[in-house]
């Protein structure tokens, strides 16, 4: 083995049997989850759409797509791991290598982290260091180095953390968004990966190279907003089902899944014409704000509306885990390499509405979104959803309740765990709140 | 027309029977390993009291947390739903209802006609429910129904922490052995009960009239406790661990009217 002397900052030693036992074990419940979970979203979802055949496959982590990208790193392919969505994957893909993102969702490894960091900490946080004690997660393991924006104290910590098993490229983010010197300091840390990038790859991102990954992407986020226009209407596609397909980008080959999201929306706009629909059209729609939801493990709420008597229907999001992801486009006016470069760091910037930032409007951007959907996709009901650990998102939620309240728009705060054992608790509340939702026509 | 509702609570079942939306009789049980056989038992002693077999019940509406598990059940609320519905019934101005079971404590807002606005419900954990009020009589040697009493002889408060159950207990040893008497241990407790629950409540907003239902409504202690806490007046009804299968008999009434 290698550099076993070397002496590791946080990492424990684990024997090779344990790790090997544990990560047996993790990965058959794992397998277990995803294809329940599958099988549970058929189950929903009358009339299910038959382009999600696919995504059903790629959100397999341990099938096809990891075969693929071990297959291009034999060709010499490199694989780039992010854990927020400020790495900027044009670039990544400018270099021709594969960007994925890695943060955890599952709840066994969340335990092992335990080892490491102390319970109060983000879950999020936990699992994904318990994945890389026993090498669970494919795209982690296949990363050849990784990029950590230092957006919470979890996510800055968690780099630290990973960099005892892997290149990290930490890029500080600013806290105050909308400044001039903020943006001048982001785009010298996006210069400043874009060289480790290169570096790593020893490929040049030259301006032709640049241009078609942005707009390979460009054209990804077509697609991606289309699927999310279509859910204004009475729903064609149940809300797990649209989270998964938005989700699977993140590890999935882009080019690929544009067409097959392109694809699906042909489906989901013939079934709207025959109002062929995925539910019955008066059932409440729900949205839902706060911590990612990551795949697998982590769909206990989306699957516990979906699934509750009196039944809700999950029509929009605001998660860095599925909405967040690909909403805003790179806008570029003239295709030079310094353009492109800004509007680079302008659309990682500007564009997100994550909590880390901090401005005397508090966070308008986030309110912003949650009115424009609340809005424009007819939302009936809010879960401002919460693990614990998750200083920021629970912070806002006084701020963000004000506004809804406002609007007269039902909010519920939910807080949770990366556990299994809860989802008793959470059912009730949820189905109270489906049931206010439904009460307030009728009782 | 007889309805009625069934309250599969975390430690005790009860029944409630209406004849035409007024009540006629109540039962209860331990919940105990099997919540259906419970829920039989206390709804055969609400029938056995009014006079009544199961064969005249036009329709059965369940709610409590064993809700699912219920029997003789036509549909279920949730246990907000009821509270809200059984609030505005029992005192018509009631818009803030708080509900303190044994494991839970919840606050409902609601509108005139019973129809709840929104909820808060305590953060998984019980240190604002009554099982904290249990567990710390076990720490004083003192009974359950003593502790409420005791407490209002407390010349003084002494704080403790309610954030959990564990960490509350030994709070309350850290008091023991500075010797503190029993009356303000008592005292401390409730108030670091209503401490929490006041932050809960306070959260969905104190809407007057503010009514208090579940089991823990009838210890005097907590009771003036949370009178202080939240500077409102807190009204109690009769019976108010009933609260809940009387929200959920009246939805019934409701229901049936429907059909």
């Amino acid at each position: 083995m290698k550099n076993q002397s070397e002496e590791k900052k946080y990492m424990p030693e684990i024997s090779q049997k344990e790790i090997e036992e544990l990560r047996n074990s993790v990965k058959a419940t794992s397998q277990k989850v995803i294809a329940e979970n599958i099988e549970r979203m058929k189950k929903t979802s009358k009339n299910r759409p038959e382009a999600m055949q696919y995504f059903d496959e790629i959100a397999n982590f341990f099938g096809q797509r990891e075969k693929e990208i071990r297959a291009a790193k034999e060709n010499g392919k490199k694989v780039i791991g992010y854990l927020c969505l400020f790495a900027p994957t044009e670039l990544i893909l400018a270099a021709d290598a594969i960007p994925v993102r890695v943060n955890s969702g599952w709840y066994d490894t969340s335990k092992l982290g335990d080892r490491i960091v102390p319970v109060e900490v983000c879950p999020v946080v936990r699992s994904t260091i318990g994945a890389k004690m026993i090498d669970l997660s494919p795209y982690l393991e296949l990363s050849d180095a990784l990029i950590s924006v230092l957006t919470c104290d979890g996510m800055t910590k968690l780099g630290e953390i990973l960099s005892d098993c892997k290149p990290v490229w930490s890029m500080s983010l600013p806290r105050v968004k909308d400044s001039d010197q903020s943006l001048r300091f982001w785009s010298e840390e996006i210069k400043a990966v874009k060289g480790q990038i290169e570096a790593l790859t020893g490929n040049k991102i030259t301006r032709k190279k640049l241009k078609s990954a942005i707009e390979l992407t460009q054209k990804a986020t077509k697609a991606f907003r289309r699927l999310q226009e279509i859910r204004k209407g009475s729903p064609v596609i149940m809300g797990r089902d649209a989270m998964l397909v938005n989700q699977t980008y993140m590890w999935d080959d882009i080019e690929r899944w544009t067409e097959k999201t392109e694809a699906l929306c042909d489906e989901l706009e013939k079934r709207a014409r025959q109002k062929i629909w995925a539910c019955p059209p008066d059932t409440p729609r729900v949205m839902v704000t706060g911590t990612p939801m990551i795949w697998p493990d982590n769909w206990k709420l989306p699957t516990l509306i979906e699934e509750a008597t009196p039944q809700g229907v999950l029509i929009a999001d605001e998660l860095c885990s599925s909405e967040r992801i690909l909403y805003d486009p790179v806008g570029v006016d003239e295709w030079s390499m310094d353009d492109m470069l800004n509007a680079i760091d302008e659309r990682y910037l500007m564009a997100s509405t994550c909590p880390c930032f901090t401005s005397e409007d508090g966070n308008k951007d986030r309110i912003n979104w949650l009115l424009n959907k609340v809005k424009e996709w007819n939302i009936q009901g809010v879960i401002y959803y919460v693990v614990r650990g998750c200083m920021l998102y629970a912070i806002e939620y006084t701020r963000i309740k004000k506004v809804l309240d406002r609007m007269n728009v039902p909010v519920y705060y939910l807080d949770t765990e990366y556990t299994r054992e809860d989802v008793g608790q959470m059912k009730t509340r949820v189905e109270a709140f489906l049931e206010m939702l439904t009460a307030r026509i009728d009782i | 027309m007889i309805t009625a509702g069934i309250d599969l609570g975390t430690q005790s079942v009860k029944a409630v029977i209406l004849k035409d939306g007024e009540v006629i009789s109540r039962g209860k049980s331990f919940s105990g390993f099997d919540p259906t056989k419970a829920a039989e038992q206390a709804v055969g002693e609400a029938l056995k009291k009014a006079k009544l077999s199961l064969s005249d019940v036009d329709y059965v509406t369940a709610t409590g947390s064993g809700m699912d598990m219920a029997p003789y059940s036509n549909s279920t609320i949730s246990m907000m739903g009821a509270d809200a519905k059984a609030g505005v019934y029992l005192f018509p101005k009631a818009r803030t209802i708080i509900d303190i079971g044994a494991e839970e404590a919840r606050a409902v807002k609601c509108d005139d006609n019973g129809i709840m606005m929104d909820f808060v419900v305590n953060e998984r954990c019980a240190a604002g429910a009554g099982a904290f009020i249990e567990a710390m009589a076990r720490a004083l040697e003192v009974k359950l129904e003593e502790m409420g009493p005791l407490s209002l002889k407390a010349e003084r408060a002494s704080p403790i922490n309610a954030t959990c159950v564990i960490f509350g207990e030994s709070d309350v040893v850290t008091l023991i052995h500075r010797q503190e008497s029993k009356p303000e241990i008592a005292r401390a407790i409730f108030d670091a009960m209503a401490d929490r629950i006041s932050s809960m409540v306070h959260r969905l907003g104190v809407n007057p009239d503010v009514v208090l239902v579940g089991g823990v409504a009838k210890d005097v202690g907590f009771v003036a406790s949370l009178k202080r806490k939240l500077c409102v007046d807190v009204l109690i009804p009769e019976y108010p661990e009933y609260a809940g299968a009387l929200g959920a008999a009246l939805v019934a009434v409701n229901r049936v009217k429907k059909m």
